[in-house]
């Protein structure tokens, strides 16, 4: 077999950058990564020591963001990469491995008919276009005679619906709904491509911005955990555009230690939309 | 389906990353033709996705390039590598989704008309997958041409258990699979509802992680050979049992089902003692049949 710990061959690399080195940690890291496609930050660290444990129990184990950036210096002749990303209404850290070649929605090609496909290409558009973020059902559901493919019914388009929220391509809020943070990571590209013009940025990292809030005044738009780190212990909040007074409830800055505290589990109900705009 | 055997790049290929005669110059384009078995219906690089009807266009796979039929000129080195990259993913999130990876659909979704250079495609992608994921690409069946994701780290074991704070398909899976393995036979569904109703799954409720958990249960795992559901003969009326599945029975071993009921019930696996002496039995057994000795450990990690 191949030399364990060998470096990756800079002709698989197709560059002549600094060439990381693979070992056996790195490799079931991947592999778990993947099979669980996305994790959250305190489960990709608790994946780390695993396999770390798993392979070279005696060895330091390395700064998460260290680590990972030597897996993708590797990764990326491939064209894919360990990408990080912030869920949107809470800012957790999130992790998943992407494909960046990927140019369309074809991950999810193979679980879903044409017909339902487009049905997420029009629930995605109208999601982009909302002042919040979320499309409603009912406006969602009003497109169904535009759909290619087979002929659906209402009915069957909210069990479709229903079976994104179930591969968390969505997120359903009473009744509306917006993309799953995981869509967010594994499409981001796709749909700054698709919606050059729709599309929403965030003034503060940007990054791809769907729900958020925005200054009423010169309308630029930041994420909820942007606008908490950024206003962090500021008692005048202002806009960093336009210098209007910012209007809206700072949120809390994500402290892992605080929800590992609270044993907070996955299962729970996600903070209510309380976020205006 | 016979007509697509045709197409088969080569029959014996087992796709093990052995030997670096393509990578030995990033220069050369695809290999030589493999032998006999190839059909060659082979068309310019825009080529519509193959179907049946190609294999009747089959022709003898000696051609030369100066043949009547104009053979396309081998693509670039680099649409090779991009391809085995293509192939690459389209491996990976197949097995991320338990799906099936099956040699056609290999060929029709991402190989495409570069059908004749699949075997150094195919060589490229798997030493890749072997290299950066530490993951064979197996031909586990030549008659179904089913490819498989083997985990070629050692040791296996069920990496799950690293995260085991939350309760993931593979819990409710495993928590089946324990069921029936504890009785020693199949288990009815009906006494897999009673141990699912502590989890507070019922068969007619939504779950917010599963969903449809009969249907799950029922018929997807069964599908992915995890779990076979049948009949219960001569009762009326008519039951259901669950046994485990062929893949069941390949990726998951008795002692890691005894260490996940320890987990679960707070016990000691000897509390079981028939099913420990068995759970035994067959590390034993594996142990002998596959000798290389790896760093001894625990194959319950961390908690």
């Amino acid at each position: 077999m191949w030399n364990k710990d060998r470096p990756v061959p800079s002709y698989m690399q197709g560059s002549t950058r600094r060439v990381g080195i693979m070992t056996d940690v790195h490799r079931r890291f991947l592999q778990l990564l993947m099979t669980h496609g996305v994790l959250e930050e305190w489960d990709v660290k608790r994946l780390q020591k695993h396999c770390y444990k798993v392979h070279d129990c005696n060895a330091t184990v390395e700064k998460l963001e260290d680590f990972i950036n030597n897996i993708n210096s590797v990764l990326e002749s491939l064209y894919i990469e360990i990408k990080k990303g912030v869920t949107e209404d809470d800012g957790r850290p999130i992790y998943a491995l992407v494909n960046l070649a990927t140019t369309s929605v074809s991950k999810m090609a193979s679980d879903f008919a044409e017909n339902e496909l487009d049905l997420f290409r029009k629930a995605l558009e109208l999601i982009i276009d909302s002042e919040t973020g979320f499309a409603s059902s009912t406006n969602i559901l009003n497109l169904v005679d535009q759909l290619k493919g087979k002929k659906m019914r209402k009915k069957e388009a909210e069990q479709v619906l229903q079976k994104f929220v179930q591969h968390k391509w969505l997120v359903e809020k009473e009744g509306e709904f917006t993309l799953h943070c995981r869509a967010i990571l594994e499409m981001e590209q796709y749909i700054r491509e698709t919606h050059p013009d729709a599309v929403k940025v965030c003034d503060l990292c940007h990054g791809l911005l769907i729900q958020g809030q925005s200054c009423e005044t010169c309308g630029i738009k930041m994420h909820l955990p942007c606008v908490a780190k950024y206003f962090q212990s500021n008692s005048e909040p202002r806009c960093p555009h336009c210098n209007d007074y910012w209007p809206h409830e700072i949120p809390e800055v994500f402290d892992p230690e605080k929800e590992r505290e609270a044993g907070i589990s996955k299962s729970n109900k996600k903070p209510l939309r309380s976020r205006q705009h | 389906m016979s007509e697509q055997s045709k197409d088969v790049c080569d029959p014996n290929f087992t796709a093990e990353p052995s030997n670096s005669e393509v990578y030995g110059s990033p220069g050369v384009p695809g290999g030589p033709s493999p032998p006999a078995s190839q059909a060659a219906t082979l068309a310019g690089p825009e080529s519509p996705p193959l179907g049946p009807t190609d294999a009747s266009l089959a022709l003898p796979p000696s051609q030369a390039p100066s043949a009547a039929q104009p053979s396309p000129t081998p693509p670039a080195p680099a649409q090779l590598v991009q391809k085995a990259h293509e192939l690459m993913w389209y491996v990976l999130v197949k097995d991320q989704k338990r799906m099936i990876i099956w040699f056609p659909d290999m060929v029709k979704d991402v190989i495409g008309s570069y059908k004749k250079w699949c075997r150094s495609i195919l060589r490229r992608t798997s030493l890749i997958l072997a290299r950066v994921f530490g993951l064979h690409l197996r031909l586990t069946s030549l008659h179904t041409m089913e490819f498989s994701l083997v985990k070629a780290l050692e040791p296996e074991e069920l990496d799950r258990v690293a995260l085991s704070n939350r309760m993931p398909m593979t819990g409710l899976l495993l928590m089946i699979l324990s069921l029936i393995y504890v009785k020693g036979r199949g288990a009815r569904e009906s006494a897999v509802w009673n141990v699912l109703r502590i989890l507070g799954l019922r068969p007619w409720k939504k779950h917010s992680t599963f969903g449809d958990v009969r249907k799950l249960i029922t018929e997807e795992f069964v599908q992915q050979n995890y779990l076979k559901y049948q009949r219960v003969p001569h009762v009326e009326p008519p039951e259901y049992e669950f046994f485990w599945g062929s893949r069941a029975s390949r990726e998951i071993t008795k002692m890691q089902i005894m260490e996940f009921l320890a987990r679960v019930f707070k016990k000691d696996p000897q509390a079981w003692p028939s099913r420990y002496r068995e759970a035994l039995e067959e590390a034993r057994a594996l142990r002998e049949a596959d000798p290389t000795a790896h760093c001894p450990r625990s194959s319950v990690s961390e908690d």
